[in-house]
């Protein structure tokens, strides 16, 4: 199927209005407004339990938002659905038990109005060597890959994606990104849910952090990166007081931790050779990788100030 | 969508619920576990009982090889029917229905498609049985009998489709198993094709006039016996597929916000 029929009237590929979501007590998605174009690959970068799997839900008509509106190339996501612009890869569970990976596919295949061809299904997602084998006797990774050809038998214009390389190994990993690239190089959209910072920055083109149901950060893999995936210098540094640190090049924040201090980097290379030119009896220094689930708690405190200012 | 797609999409919409229907009843016949069940035990009980009967009169004209053989396969059917609502709930659980759901088969269709696999996953256990009567049992009819009494429970079988997909939606995997064992022997039992219902205390009787399954074997008898359709069985089939529909509707819907 062509991008052409189902060219949204206003251009956006997908358009979400004020989502809003609630299951209970938990308020699961909250006030989200996000904008895709088409041909955009966008990752969806958050903790567990942020709400992405929640929005992906409402996105594809799966769950229907308290409030808020989802638009799919123009049209309502079970409409967009229905006529194959959209395919996902979901999260987790089992596959349809009982059936061979081929038979699996060509079922899927023949509920749907214009399908890629099964067989061209299964060599994008490489699985042609695992056509004849039982759903139920698939590693975790196969099973992943499985799921990629569903998703690639609508042909869609939207590719969505939830956390589509957990259980996948390095080797396996590194394979399903190069066919996703090459799918999305066709000139389809691409958004995918994943907690992996580094996955976000290499494979998507934008960064949209969405932490406890709300957005906090859109932006390049880059930008992103320089906002929560900084890195911490901790040190004793006798007798300095907290505001000369701070101003140190590559320094975000001070924190003081009995007698240690923690130095929040942007660039922990910067930032540590000017320390040590400038207080040179700092001793005892560790440098660790940011805490990412720290920095989107960071980043949703941020957000909120904003919000209140 | 221009208006010229809207007829093709239409029969497309039946096209794929009869491809889905199809695909699915194949998964069905896989399962060791249901062909057991549903194919082999009620046949076994058969022609256990035909040996035990063999050449005794019902009364009625019929011998009890006859009305054991339509008793035999309605109780096989209905396990079959039931059955389809375990591979529902098993669907549901991983994901399946999700998946489901971002493919061009509407919900009603998928309703609709999981209904004709109840009506036809029963086909092996009454024709089978009908068979087992036809030369091991010694019941002697014309075609126009087989075809009639064959007919009858076949069609009568309706409301236990519908109970097939009430049991898939209301239950869970953990759940769904012991739900359908405990109807499909309690509707056997109690509708009295194990035992003839003159072997139950009064009110047990009664309660067994309540039962579809009591219903759909005196369905079948009268057909064999040649005396007609029983309007009573059929209003009393006919609601509980009424009832059993706005259950299961009911219950569909319940479980789309879940799954």
């Amino acid at each position: 199927m062509t991008t052409n029929p189902t060219q949204a009237r206003d251009g956006a590929a997908v358009r979400l209005t004020g989502l809003d979501k609630r299951f209970g007590q938990v308020h699961a998605v909250r006030g989200v407004d996000l904008l895709i174009a088409p041909g955009e690959v966008v990752a969806f970068l958050g903790p567990n339990g942020a709400g992405k799997s929640t929005t992906i839900d409402m996105l594809l008509g799966l769950t229907r938002p308290d409030s808020g509106t989802v638009q799919v190339f123009g049209s309502d996501p079970v409409t967009a659905v229905q006529a194959g612009s959209v395919g996902a890869m979901l999260q987790a569970g089992a596959l349809l038990p009982d059936v061979t990976v081929r038979e699996l596919v060509t079922m899927f295949a023949a509920l749907h109005r214009h399908p890629m061809p099964p067989a061209r299904a299964m060599a994008l997602a490489g699985i042609a060597d695992i056509a004849g084998q039982r759903t139920q006797k698939l590693s975790g990774g196969q099973s992943q890959r499985v799921r990629f050809a569903l998703a690639l038998i609508p042909d869609p214009d939207l590719l969505v994606l939830d956390e589509p390389t957990a259980a996948m190994d390095v080797q396996v990993r590194r394979a399903f990104w190069a066919s996703m690239r090459e799918f999305a190089d066709t000139g389809r959209t691409v958004l995918f849910a994943t907690h992996y910072l580094e996955e976000a920055d290499q494979f998507a083109d934008r960064v949209v952090v969405l932490a406890q149901g709300v957005v906090v950060a859109d932006g390049t893999g880059a930008q992103i990166k320089s906002t929560v995936g900084g890195r911490t210098i901790s040190a004793v540094i006798d007798g300095v007081a907290p505001e000369p640190l701070g101003q140190l090049p590559g320094v975000l924040g001070v924190d003081r931790q009995a007698t240690r201090t923690l130095l929040h980097c942007n660039d922990s290379d910067l930032a540590l050779r000017a320390l040590l030119d400038r207080f040179p009896q700092a001793h005892d220094i560790e440098i660790a990788a940011g805490n990412l689930e720290d920095a989107f708690l960071e980043l949703v405190a941020t957000s909120r100030q904003e919000a209140t200012r | 969508m221009t208006s010229s797609t809207t007829a093709p999409r239409a029969t497309g919409d039946l096209g794929m619920t009869v491809r889905y229907a199809l695909m699915s009843t194949r998964l069905a016949f896989r399962n060791t576990r249901f062909l057991v069940v549903t194919v082999a035990l009620p046949l076994m009980l058969f022609l256990l009982y035909a040996n035990l009967y063999k050449g005794q009169d019902a009364g009625n004209g019929l011998s009890v090889v006859a009305y054991l053989m339509v008793s035999m396969a309605s109780f096989g059917c209905i396990g079959a029917a039931i059955n389809t609502g375990a591979r529902i709930a098993i669907e549901r659980q991983v994901g399946w229905n999700r998946q489901l759901r971002l493919t061009a088969l509407p919900g009603h269709s998928y309703l609709v498609a999981k209904a004709i696999v109840s009506m036809l996953v029963t086909l092996p256990a009454l024709l089978l049985v009908f068979l087992a009567g036809a030369t091991i049992g010694g019941v002697q009819l014309n075609l126009s009998q087989w075809l009639g009494t064959g007919l009858a429970v076949w069609l009568g079988l309706i409301p236990f489709a519908v109970l097939g997909l009430v049991i898939g939606f209301a239950g869970t995997v953990d759940t769904v198993q012991p739900i359908s064992m405990i109807t499909y022997l309690g509707l056997s039992i109690l509708g009295g094709l194990w035992f003839p219902i003159e072997m139950f205390p009064t009110f047990l009787q009664d309660v067994a006039k309540v039962m579809p399954s009591y219903w759909l074997a005196d369905l079948g008898r009268s057909v064999l016996a040649g005396d007609g359709v029983p309007v009573n069985a059929v209003l009393v089939l006919a609601a509980w597929t009424v009832v059993l529909g706005v259950v299961g509707v009911l219950s569909y819907r319940r479980s789309g916000a879940k799954v």
